[in-house]
Parts: structure tokens; sequence; C-alpha cells
């Protein structure tokens, strides 16, 4: 666990919507499935005293927390809304916070991490699923399913593309410690660095799948800062200079963080690099015999 | 969305960055009127949405005896491939010295980054490479609207004092303008001013209704309309279509199909909620483009409900080939609806793209 376990109390902004509701319903059929907390406040302006799947919905974060012991939240409000409420639960002294909201103009989400920063909270996202720690807690839109508790984490730009990596694991019998999906901006909270760090301190995890994609350095920058052993993913060889391939974030701009010379930075620090993600499994057991 | 030349210019002079004395015309007779203001010695730029225009005779320069007929030559040229529908006559400035100032998101620090050197001009890059010392950075704190005195002094060293206010002025329109790039290369020094010979400014796609940008002319016809569906899509030059959905997954299977050696015709992502009649248009809209021999259908999700999904592939009715995978929800009831009408469903992303290869070799 490196985010939170079966404890961690959950709050969601944009309850009442659509996607809070239905994902409120997942996370805590989940929590029932693990023995976990859950949900146990949503926050929508003006909504105080409805709930939602039993679960209380409050006018502010503050409100929320006055009644209930939260350690982390879900974003679901529209991208216009998101800054604001990731500013917001910062400053009401929620620790994780789990942005799924896309589309916010990248101005809004410095602005927003930088305060986040400054009141000690850790985003992750936005544009991302959240994570998911098998047997203990999920956070955001990830489908369980397809997870099987053990010793691997993973770490992703992108969401469908780490339910496809986690359904090979899980298919050859290896399991997962925590998989987190960093979101498809160019500009996240908690970027590959910052969660191989929280692998590195995590007893559990002995083992990390790192799947990145064109453009930034990121990738290379958290291969280089940690001693786990790691098999790599990039995603887009085939992706055109100066076209966003669906992610703002995945844009080779200038010659810069296109994949065949992070392919090459991340070989030269010793990564294994998966030329298709279904040579993933086998790569991770190669290290596992061979560091393990 | 990248902003053209006159228009990054316009937003630089609106903020009181000095700019070249200049017009915007899109003939030749719109130059006549203006000749007297541009003087003797002007250079007239194609404004086109290409880089690298001056290499490929997009810049010429000119004077009053010559202007007018240059103006006519330029507007018969195509650059890039590209018609040139308007032209940025401008003064020629009497260049002394050539600096370089950009202001840029830095992913690692996730705050503006910005660059400044005193070797400016069109060998930038060079430079870059080969001596990056001399660029000098810094990062700015995204929740001040002003950057400190001390950052600025830091920036231009020993460069002259005027450049301090462009620097702040260029990093106020890089947050109000919700820039992703704002440059000025070269920014240059004449006997008597500082002037903005170039600019560039790049808008974030996300905020292009609020900076009241209503078409994204960085996107073709074909991507405006799969825009107005919720679809990510670009278009590219072989014969496999490709549906995804999630822009990794889409992604790594058109990385796929490079692998096994085929060449994908356009990358889609269909977003979330793969319901019937989203599917259906997805599928239409790529089956549009005639390059397009098979298309691969590869969807992933805990939530998707493969019935539905395959209804929409039946319900575009095109007469293609659709090579489709899918996991999900309702999966063997998707492959009894499609298997029933003919369509393939394949087990795994390998399996349908070596597939799909194997259909256009």
């Amino acid at each position: 666990m490196i985010y939170g376990d079966k404890k961690t109390g959950i709050l969601v902004q944009g309850a009442t919507g659509k996607q809070g509701e239905f994902h409120i319903g997942l996370m805590n059929a989940y929590a029932r499935q693990v023995g976990g907390r859950g949900v146990v406040a949503g926050v929508t302006p003006g909504k105080a005293g409805q709930t939602v799947h039993d679960v209380p919905v409050y006018n502010t974060v503050k409100d929320a927390m006055k009644e209930h012991d939260i350690g982390a939240s879900v974003i679901f409000v529209p991208a216009g809304a998101a800054a604001d409420a990731i500013m917001e639960e910062a400053s009401a002294g929620i620790e994780t916070i789990v942005c799924i909201t896309e589309h916010i103009p990248v101005q809004d989400t410095m602005k927003a991490l930088a305060y986040a920063e400054m009141e000690g909270a850790s985003v992750i996202g936005p544009n991302c699923p959240g994570f998911l720690s098998p047997g203990e807690l999920k956070l955001g839109i990830m489908p369980s399913n397809l997870f099987l508790h053990g010793n691997v984490g993973v770490i992703s730009r992108s969401g469908t593309l780490t339910y496809e990596v986690v359904d090979e694991l899980t298919r050859a019998g290896i399991g997962q410690s925590t998989v987190v999906g960093i979101g498809g901006d160019p500009v996240i909270g908690q970027t590959f660095v910052d969660v191989l760090e929280r692998f590195e301190h995590d007893s559990q995890t002995k083992a990390v799948v790192l799947i990145g994609e064109v453009g930034g350095n990121l990738e290379e920058e958290g291969a280089k800062a940690t001693d786990l052993p790691i098999v790599s993913y990039i995603a887009g060889i085939s992706a055109p200079p100066d076209k966003r391939m669906g992610h703002a974030g995945a844009i080779v701009e200038g010659g810069e963080g296109d994949a065949r010379s992070k392919i090459a930075r991340l070989k030269k620090r010793g990564v294994p690099v998966a030329a298709r993600v279904s040579e993933i499994p086998e790569m991770v057991r190669n290290l596992f015999r061979n560091y393990c | 969305m990248k902003l053209r030349e006159y228009e990054a210019k316009n937003v630089l002079k609106a903020a009181g960055i000095p700019v070249p004395t200049g017009v915007l015309i899109r003939s030749a007779d719109d130059l006549v009127p203006h000749l007297d203001m541009l003087g003797n010695a002007f250079v007239l730029k194609a404004q086109v949405d290409v880089g690298g225009r001056g290499k490929a005779g997009g810049i010429l320069m000119a004077d009053k005896a010559t202007g007018a007929k240059l103006a006519q030559e330029l507007f018969g040229r195509s650059i890039k491939g590209l018609p040139v529908n308007e032209i940025l006559a401008e003064q020629r400035l009497d260049i002394r010295h050539e600096y370089y100032l950009s202001i840029t998101i830095d992913r690692s620090s996730r705050r503006p980054l910005i660059l400044f050197t005193e070797a400016g001009g069109i060998e930038i890059e060079v430079t870059a490479q080969e001596h990056p010392e001399l660029i000098r950075k810094v990062v700015a704190n995204p929740l001040m609207r002003d950057l400190p005195p001390f950052l600025i002094r830091e920036l231009i060293g020993t460069a002259p004092k005027e450049i301090g206010p462009v620097i702040n002025k260029l990093y106020r329109i890089f947050i109000e303008k919700d820039a992703l790039l704002a440059e000025i290369n070269p920014l240059v020094a004449t006997p008597t001013r500082i002037v903005a010979a170039d600019a560039k400014i790049i808008v974030d796609d996300n905020a292009l209704g609020r900076q009241g940008i209503t078409v994204n002319r960085d996107l073709s016809e074909r991507e405006r309309e799969a825009e107005k569906h919720g679809f990510s899509y670009v278009e590219l030059d072989g014969a496999i279509g490709v549906i995804g959905n999630g822009a990794g997954l889409t992604m790594a299977t058109l990385d796929l199909i490079e692998h096994y050696g085929g060449k994908a015709a356009n990358f889609l992502d269909v977003g979330g909620g793969a319901e019937n009649e989203r599917v259906m248009h997805a599928v239409r809209l790529v089956a549009s483009v005639p390059a397009v021999k098979v298309i691969v259908v590869n969807l992933l999700g805990g939530i998707t409900k493969c019935d539905e999904v395959a209804k929409g592939i039946i319900a575009a009715g095109i007469p293609q080939k659709v090579i489709v995978r899918l996991a999900g929800t309702n999966e063997a009831e998707g492959r009894r609806l499609l298997t029933e009408k003919g369509y393939e469903m394949l087990d795994t992303m390998d399996l349908v793209v070596k597939k799909a290869v194997e259909v256009t070799a």
C-alpha cells in the first residue's frame, strides 16, 4: 500500500453527477468485497442532505471533514471546476487527492498543483483513472475484476492500456501491489519519480512495470531515481511529431520526448523495454529470476 | 492551437511589447496604400501554418519598387503544400543583436519555465545542443501574477535592462492567454529599441473556448468532425483503420501495427462510454477515409458492454472488413452478435493486428 489501505475513508467531489454516482457504487462494492471503509462522504455544492448509494452529501469539503474521518478523495467535477476542487480538498487537509477529470486547462492545473503542494497534499492526475491496491483500496475508476494481489507495482500514464497490462499480468499469475494511473496530461501531480519513491518504501513491492508514452522525459527521470527492478513499455513509437495522440501530454514537441529516444535512454540505464504489451509478463518473470 | 505570426504579434503589441511596424495583406493590391509607411526596405512573410517557411520560400525581401510584384509572386506560391492567403509586410529592422526568449511548461517541476539567451536567432536549436550553458533558465511560481525582479535579473545577466519588462509582459501573456508556449525569436536590439521580430504562441486546446477561439485550425475537417463526437482523431497515411478506447491503448495498437510491418490510417480514441451509437459513428468516420482497407476495433474496459459495441459495429453497416477485439462485460453476447453477421472477433490485440496486417499486405 502506498497511498492508503482498508481503513482509508474516501470523499467524492461531484458525488451527485452521473459519473460520481456510478463510481461511488463501484468503489463501495469493492470496499465491501475487501472489508474496507470505502466512500464515506460526497460533496456537491447546494446538495447537502441528499444521499448517493446511502453516502451522505455535503455542500463543502470542510463540512464533510467535520463529520467523517477522511484520508483520500476522488474528483469527478467538470473541467472548469476541477482545479478549484483540488484546492478546496488540499486546504481542508485531505492527504491524497485523485483527479479523474480530463480537459482541464494546463494553466489551471499548474496553479492547483502549486497550491496543493503548499498545503502538503499529494495529487494523482488530472486526467487519470486513479489507483487500486488489490485486496485493500480502490480510488477511482479501474475495473477491479482484472486485478490480483501480489508484489508488482504498476505505474502508467494511461487508463485502458494499464488494464490491458494488468490483465496480461493477472492471466500469467503475476499479482500487483498497487497500480497507479498518473494521468495523460503534460502537467500532473504525482509523476513516475514520486510513485517510484513510494514503491521503494513499500515492503510489498518487489518490482515495477512502468508504462510510459511519448512526450516529456519523466519516465527516464523515474528510472534514474530508483533501485527497484523495472520493466518498461513506451507507447507511441509510431506517433508523428507535433500531433497530439489523444492525451494532451502525448505530443512530441521539437524532437523532445519521442518514443525511440525515450526507449534508448531507458535501455541505457539497464531497463528492459517491451516491444509489445504481451511480452511484459515474461519480462517480469525474468526480473524475479534475476533480482528478487 | 498555434497562432499565426500576425496574431501572436497583435497579442504582444496589445501587451506593450514592441513589434515591427507592418500590415497584413490579403492581396498584392492591399499593399499599395501602405508602401510609404513600410519605407524603403521591408519583408514579406507568408502566414501559413507550417514551420520552416523561410527555407521553403515563404519570406521575401522587398522594397518600394519590387514590393507589389513580389507580393503577387508570394501569393501565387504554395509553401510546403499550403496556399498563401495572408502576407505580413513589415519594415526591416536595423539588427544589432539577436536574443532568444521563451516561456514554456516544465513537466518536471510542473511550473512555467523561462529561457533566455544572448545567442538568439535561427540557430537557437544548434546553440541549445552545443552550448547549453549559454541558455539561462528559471522556473516561476504559477500562483504569482508577475515575475519577481530577481528572477528577471538572473535571466538577463549583462543584456540590456530594457529586456526586463518584455520578459514580464510575455510571462503575463503566457498565463492570461492559456499558452503552452510563448516565444520571441529573435528578440532584436536595434540602435534605438528592443523589438520582437518574430513570435510564436501556442494556445492550450483545452482553453480555446475561454480564449474565444471557436475553430481549431490545427485540425483537418475530418478531425474536427471527430471532435464533435468527442473522439480524439489523427489522420495518418496507411491502409489500416484503427478504433480504440483510451489514448494509450490506441497508441499501443498503432505501434503493434508498425511492429508487424503494417501502416495505420488513423488514430481514433472513442473515449469513455463506448456505447452503440458512438461506436457506429466511429466506424463510419474511419470507413469514410478512401485509403482504409480494413478496420481494427480494439476495445477494452471493465465497464464497456461488448454487446453494445457489437451492435454499434453492425449498425455502421460498412463494406470494409472490420476485425474486432473486445474484452469486458457481456463478451459472449457480443461475439454471438458479430459472428452471426459474419464479422471476425479475435481474443487478443496481437491477433487482430496480425490479421489486419495480413489483409493489407
